[in-house]
């Protein structure tokens, strides 16, 4: 099961970024499957940064700990990964940019900036020496990179282009003795067309296939790459994107698009769907369809902004004062955060609530080649609105009562009827009332729809064997770490099986089944309180033989899982 | 010509300032030939939020202070629809007040109608931001200390294209300030002062009769930016009514591509709009 790993670090501003997109490009362009993460503090200049890219001739959806090439742009990059390095791994650096030279046999020097200054070029082609290193490892073709390169430069002149190919391939050469120490990564036979994603490009793919045409937002990390896309591509899908300035006012102000009848969307992390929770109870109330992505990060309160945790679960499936229909969904990777996206607008049309959706750091910044997604697979469903000669009809009541407690809903000014709607509690015509009666004729009314969202709750996504002597549950981004932990048990001849929740609110049945047979259940995630396992409790009075929980801020990964799981048990 | 029925039965208590601004409204839509449902109230919580449950039209009646996006967003998805954000000065200024600040810069084109009574009502007579200082509430038994706050300059300031302020007693010029209001293509603010027979027994009826005059009436320019923010200083012996501040300024996204085709709300949903999003994405198509 090797995979092959390269992790570059550096100071953010010296283009480690750069570098690695640059590489990602190229990978998949030569067929490999990827997984990339990066890690990156809460700043412009300075302190410890990596980009990890994991490589394999079959699809991978986790990291790996250790790596085979480690590219250091800075010290801090040696000093806190050399021990990650694999046996015979080599630790590519720049004695220039890291102030020393080291012996050792893993260390192989390569002056990015010094070649690009030997060969007349602009120093910020290091970035381009850098890669032309890297690529030596991973192939015998250097023009691969170089076309990379041209294709991403181009409309900056040929000279430019020229002087980036140039370099690449300097630092190739510079680095190909050392590179045959390891054998290069198997290619899978066949290059398959693929998409090559991070969720903060899918979210924004799923809503716009979906056909949101509206969307307000505070930028929050790590949201924001989500709301940029959509505010890119304003002009080529006929979309709005609106800058509030503050989270009350993006949501506040989708719901009063979503209210004239579109689709209307806000995207935010733990701080500011904080801010959003009142609001969320008034598209409940007064039965709005809204769709707000909560991209997570650690908290408690600020928290560390640029990392990923799981720790908003509980308070976003409570979200707002009351009771009101609500569904949360929990995509697990790219696939699922196009898809999800698409089944939140038809949730939160249908039923007329408001749907959130979680996401994290990791699944908003972590990279995969993906299939292509199938988009004659996206159906887009409105809902009950009203039409033709009843949009026209005096006697329209927005919340008149219905067997399944949806009422038609009337997009105002599309005909003569009036659309009336309030937060406050009120009777079928939308008028303010307080008659007990009423009160709870409503209440019965809206929370009625639940029942018919529980019926589509979407089933968990099972992995690996029946029967099995180990069960890891999950929800959202753990995914990927969960496939291939129950692959790595597999592989030491446990029987094991993963189940992925990717909708959270309210819960498909099924997935209590995951606590049943004659094995033991794990709880996996990353929250200090275990807050999935606390809310399968709740909810199926159930009871995991054990947890793994992280909350350090970073994500987990297979290794991690088998680690943690019964004191190491498995480790393997 | 569409008829706005008015409630007769309402829960604001007799005398009250709402009945002269929801009538001059009433009033406004009719002489304007505006129609019943084209036309959208967003209001807000407090007793000037429940004019759009008394007059005819859509009505979102949204949360405490947040009338203006509600507002900002249903105009963007919907050009077609005349929209109205409505409410107090307490939902307005104080709970709503980051709003204010940034609805008065976007140039979004909407009504905004604050019924200002300097006071909270709804909630029984605690102090609003546009209360007098000395006035003693519930909230402020030693009597209100902070300065009072100025809608108008803060509008003024932002360059709000249209920046206006009324009297619930004076029907004439508030309907004539409401028509003007509507027909400004852009955010146009209006704040009305209004008497709250309750629990403002300071700035009654009488008071205002002694002090409100029409400046648009005196030889004063309304393009003029800093004869505006300086007249929306004056307080005490005179008070100001009228149009402070007009100028022509781009609306919001009125040449935007994406609304070009026409309002949002009649976009066909077609998931292969994505294909050519998806094109930056693709490696060995």
């Amino acid at each position: 099961m090797s995979t092959f790993s390269i992790k570059i670090g550096g100071e953010a501003g010296q283009g480690l970024v750069s570098v690695g997109n640059i590489l990602l490009q190229a990978i998949a362009k030569e067929g490999w499957h990827l997984f990339a993460h990066q890690d990156y503090e809460s700043r412009i200049r300075g302190g410890h940064n990596f980009f990890q890219i994991r490589v394999a001739d079959r699809p991978l959806y986790t990291w790996e700990g250790q790596s085979d090439v480690l590219v250091a742009l800075d010290k801090a990059t040696i000093t806190n990964h050399r021990d990650e390095l694999k046996d015979g791994g080599v630790i590519l650096y720049d004695p220039g940019l890291v102030g020393e030279t080291y012996e050792g046999e893993e260390f192989v020097a390569v002056p990015f900036v010094q070649t690009t200054e030997d060969e007349g070029q602009p120093k910020v082609m290091a970035n381009a020496v850098a890669c032309g290193a890297i690529w030596a490892f991973l192939s015998e073709d250097i023009e691969v990179l170089g076309d990379v390169l041209e294709a991403m430069f181009a409309d900056k002149g040929e000279d430019i282009v020229a002087g980036n190919r140039q370099v690449s391939k300097v630092g190739y050469q510079k680095a190909s003795e050392a590179a045959e120490r390891l054998p290069k990564p198997v290619k899978p036979k066949e290059k398959k067309p693929v998409l090559l994603m991070k969720g903060n490009d899918a979210l924004p793919s799923g809503a716009l296939a979906a056909g949101v045409s509206f969307m307000s937002a505070y930028p929050m990390t790590p949201s924001t790459g989500v709301t940029e896309f959509i505010a890119g591509n304003q002009a080529a899908c006929g979309v709005v994107m609106e800058q509030a300035e503050d989270e009350i006012a993006a949501i506040n102000m989708a719901i009063g698009a979503a209210y004239t009848g579109v689709r209307a969307m806000t995207a935010t992390s733990g701080g500011g769907f904080a801010l959003m929770t009142e609001a969320l109870g008034l598209a409940g109330s007064a039965e709005i369809p809204v769709v707000v992505i909560n991209a997570q990060r650690p908290g408690p309160s600020t928290g560390l902004p640029t990392r990923t945790e799981q720790g908003d679960l509980l308070y976003t499936v409570a979200t707002g004062s009351g009771d009101f229909p609500k569904a949360v969904l929990a995509p697990g990777d790219i696939e699922e955060a196009f898809e999800l996206m698409g089944t939140a607008f038809n949730l939160a049309e249908r039923y007329q609530m408001p749907v959130m959706v979680l996401s994290d750091q990791h699944l908003a910044d972590a990279h995969r080649t993906v299939e292509p997604f199938d988009l004659d697979a996206v159906t887009i469903d409105r809902g009950k609105v009203v039409t033709g000669d009843a949009a026209n009809d005096s006697g329209y009541k927005r919340y008149a009562y219905s067997e399944d407690g949806i009422s038609p809903r009337l997009y105002p000014g599309s005909g003569e009827a009036l659309a009336v709607s309030a937060g406050d509690e009120h009777d079928e015509e939308g008028h303010l009332i307080e008659d007990a009666e009423t009160r709870t004729k409503q209440m019965d009314k809206r929370m009625k729809k639940m029942e018919a969202v529980a019926e589509e709750a979407l089933a968990p996504v099972f992995f690996g064997d029946d029967d099995a002597e180990v069960t890891l549950v999950s929800f959202g981004s753990t995914k990927g770490a969960l496939r291939e932990a129950v692959e790595l048990l597999q592989s030491q001849e446990v029987r094991a099986r993963g189940v992925h929740v990717r909708q959270v609110f309210p819960m498909a049945p099924e997935i209590a089944d995951a606590f049943d047979g004659s094995g033991k259940t794990y709880v996996v995630e990353s929250s200090f309180t275990g807050q999935f396992e606390r809310l399968l409790a709740a909810e199926f009075a159930v009871k995991p033989a054990g947890h793994v929980r992280r909350y350090d801020g970073r994500p987990l990964n297979a290794e991690y899982i088998l680690e943690h799981l019964e004191g190491g048990r498995y480790r393997g | 010509m569409a008829n706005f029925d008015v409630l007769k039965e309402t829960a604001w208590c007799p005398g009250c300032g709402n009945f002269g601004i929801i009538n001059a409204l009433k009033e406004a839509l009719e002489g304007l030939d505006m129609e019943k449902h084209k036309v959208l109230y967003v209001s807000g919580i407090g007793q000037a939020g429940k004019v759009p449950h008394y007059i005819e039209g859509n009505v979102l009646n949204t949360l405490h202070g947040r009338t203006l996006p509600t507002a900002t967003g249903a105009k963007l998805a919907n050009s077609d629809l005349a929209v109205f954000a409505i409410g107090g000065d307490g939902d307005g200024y104080a709970e709503g007040g980051n709003h204010f600040l940034h609805a008065t810069r976007k140039n979004v084109d909407i009504t905004y109608i604050v019924h200002d009574n300097r006071v909270f009502g709804l909630t029984k007579g605690q102090a609003s931001p546009t209360t007098d200082p000395g006035m003693v509430t519930g909230t402020t038994p030693e009597g209100v200390v902070n300065a009072a706050f100025n809608p108008l300059a803060v509008a003024i300031t932002n360059d709000t294209g249209f920046v206006a302020r009324s009297y619930a007693g004076d029907r004439k010029h508030l309907v004539k300030t409401l028509q003007a209001a509507i027909q400004h293509k852009g955010f146009s603010f209006v704040d009305v002062l209004q008497p709250c027979v309750t629990f403002n027994k300071i700035n009654t009826y009488q008071w205002y009769r002694e002090r409100v005059y029409d400046l648009n009436e005196e030889d004063f320019d309304p393009t003029n930016r800093t004869a505006a923010w300086e007249r929306s200083f004056e307080w005490g012996d005179r008070i100001p009514i009228g149009i402070f501040y007009q100028v022509e300024r781009p609306v919001l996204r009125a040449d935007d591509k994406a609304l070009a085709k026409g309002p949002l709300v009649q976009r066909d949903l077609d998931p292969h709009i994505v294909d050519s999003v998806l094109d930056k994405y693709r490696v060995n198509p």
